[in-house]
């Protein structure tokens, strides 16, 4: 068990729970339940939700402790602005790891699969719980061996993430080829915040943004990128 | 004018309970720098929010474009472009204007200096460069430019006081780009000729008798190039980038 601390953030939010398995036996079952809680209605439903209240990420693709840490940071910032993209603080996760903007590949990709065999289990709270009473709530939902966060190194599946990121042509890992460690600490820099497309996204919403508020307020009409560009400044 | 805050923090630190048991091998408390652009008041509320949201996503993006082209930047750490805060890497060196002859008496912008200020002795012993070797300096420093431009990323400020030096784990020397806040992306041969005119400039009003400096900043620059550099090299001896710089 591990915990990630973020003194600034409301207190309860300001701590996270981490538990890395390996050998773990029962993701299929995992899966079905994370489900079927998730369609669960009334009381049952909010038990069986709690009860799975975690982000279940395929530890495979993570390439270090600031990796995963990055991720879990983004999503508590949506979550405080009310700007997240999926239900809960959890799936951000999983959201905030994949490079692009599909909530569904990201749950296919990041999130538990029937063949998964190393999980890393995330919990976002205030850390009221004790750590032992989390690691025991854990441990009855994912059957495995709970592993040291340290020992990450050994499960990253390089091969895939690079696919995953799309890297294999990126000069930078290019560059880094032959020298195993080398490439490796360059992917890693490179996928802690990889949100190309959603910063994209982003930048080229406010773009819209400004242009039709530029047009309102002074109702002239404003459409090539010229003449915003006199209004910008 | 100001317009942006630096300051030196950490994204996470370790949790007490780890402390108090003693368990500190993993390093939550490592630095990172957070860029803050504040809200300005003399602007419009509604264009302000959209002006910092559009930069600080910029900025990271071509952040995160230098890094996946091999280029020397400091790494991404946190976005929050609604609140106009960019967390990233902490490059701990020392910036080339303050190695070089004449850059280390004033600055005036950054993060508080001061406390680098206790020993003025050679800073270039560090870096195993001695005072004759500037120039294998230059040459990383036109590396990393012509890298940058290759997927033309623009930096938009290239100074002295814009790239730092640090060493690298196995103890080489490194050459890191920083400060991509007027960063664009564009591959107009004119740009890139800009760019690298706004450093000379930097160059000769910061640092005495820097011409010959400067020259193995382009020939280096020339070898990562290749055959974009005629083009280039016609624009910047054109002189007319003069004209341009006023965007």
């Amino acid at each position: 068990m591990d915990l990630f601390y973020f003194p600034h953030l409301a207190p309860d939010r300001a701590t996270t729970h981490i538990a890395l398995f390996r050998n773990v036996k029962n993701a299929a079952e995992l899966r079905k339940r994370i489900i079927a809680a998730a369609t669960t209605e009334g009381e049952a439903g909010d038990a069986a939700r709690e009860e799975v209240n975690f982000a279940f990420i395929d530890a495979r693709l993570i390439t270090s402790r600031l990796h995963l840490q990055t991720a879990v940071y983004q999503s508590l910032l949506a979550e405080a602005q009310n700007g997240l993209r999926t239900r809960t603080v959890h799936s951000e996760v999983l959201w905030n790891l994949n490079p692009t903007n599909n909530i569904t590949e990201a749950i296919r990709r990041y999130g538990v699969s029937d063949a998964t065999t190393s999980l890393l289990v995330v919990r976002i709270d205030g850390g009221n719980i004790p750590v032992e009473e989390m690691q025991s709530r854990i441990q009855k939902v994912v059957e495995g061996e709970l592993t040291p966060l340290s020992k990450l190194r050994e499960i990253t599946d390089w091969t895939t993430i690079k696919k995953y990121h799309k890297l294999a042509s990126e000069l930078s890992v290019k560059a880094a080829q032959g020298d195993l460690e080398k490439e490796t600490a360059v992917i890693d820099n490179i996928v802690t915040i990889d949100q190309d497309q959603s910063l994209l996204r982003d930048a080229f919403q406010s773009i819209v943004d400004l242009n039709w508020k530029a047009i309102s307020l002074s109702k002239l009409c404003v459409s090539t990128s010229n003449n915003l560009g006199t209004i910008v400044q | 004018m100001i317009r942006q805050k630096v300051y030196k923090t950490s994204l996470a630190s370790l949790h007490p309970s780890l402390v108090a048991s003693g368990n500190t091998e993993n390093k939550d408390d490592s630095p990172i720098l957070i860029k803050y652009r504040f809200s300005k008041g003399y602007r419009h509320k509604t264009l302000d929010t959209t002006l910092t949201k559009a930069r600080v996503a910029g900025e990271a993006r071509a952040l995160i474009r230098c890094l996946r082209a091999g280029v020397n930047v400091p790494g991404v750490r946190m976005v929050d472009a609604a609140e106009g805060v960019l967390g990233i890497e902490w490059i701990d060196g020392k910036s080339v204007r303050r190695l070089l002859p004449g850059g280390a008496e004033e600055e005036d912008e950054g993060v508080d200096e001061t406390l680098d200020d206790i020993e003025d002795v050679d800073h270039l012993q560090e870096f195993d460069i001695s005072v004759g070797e500037y120039y294998q300096m230059m040459g990383l420093i036109g590396t990393e430019i012509a890298k940058m431009h290759l997927v033309d990323i623009i930096h938009g400020d290239l100074t002295t006081s814009n790239m730092m030096m640090r060493r690298t784990a196995s103890g080489k020397p490194d050459l890191v780009l920083i400060d991509f806040g007027l960063s664009y992306q564009s591959s107009l041969v004119e740009d890139k000729a800009v760019d690298l005119y706004v450093l000379e400039r930097a160059f000769a009003s910061t640092h005495p008798d820097s011409e010959p400096m400067f020259q193995s900043v382009l020939d280096a620059y020339q070898t990562q190039t290749g055959k974009e550099w005629n083009a280039i090299k016609k624009r910047l001896d054109d002189g007319e980038c003069t004209s341009s710089v006023q965007r």
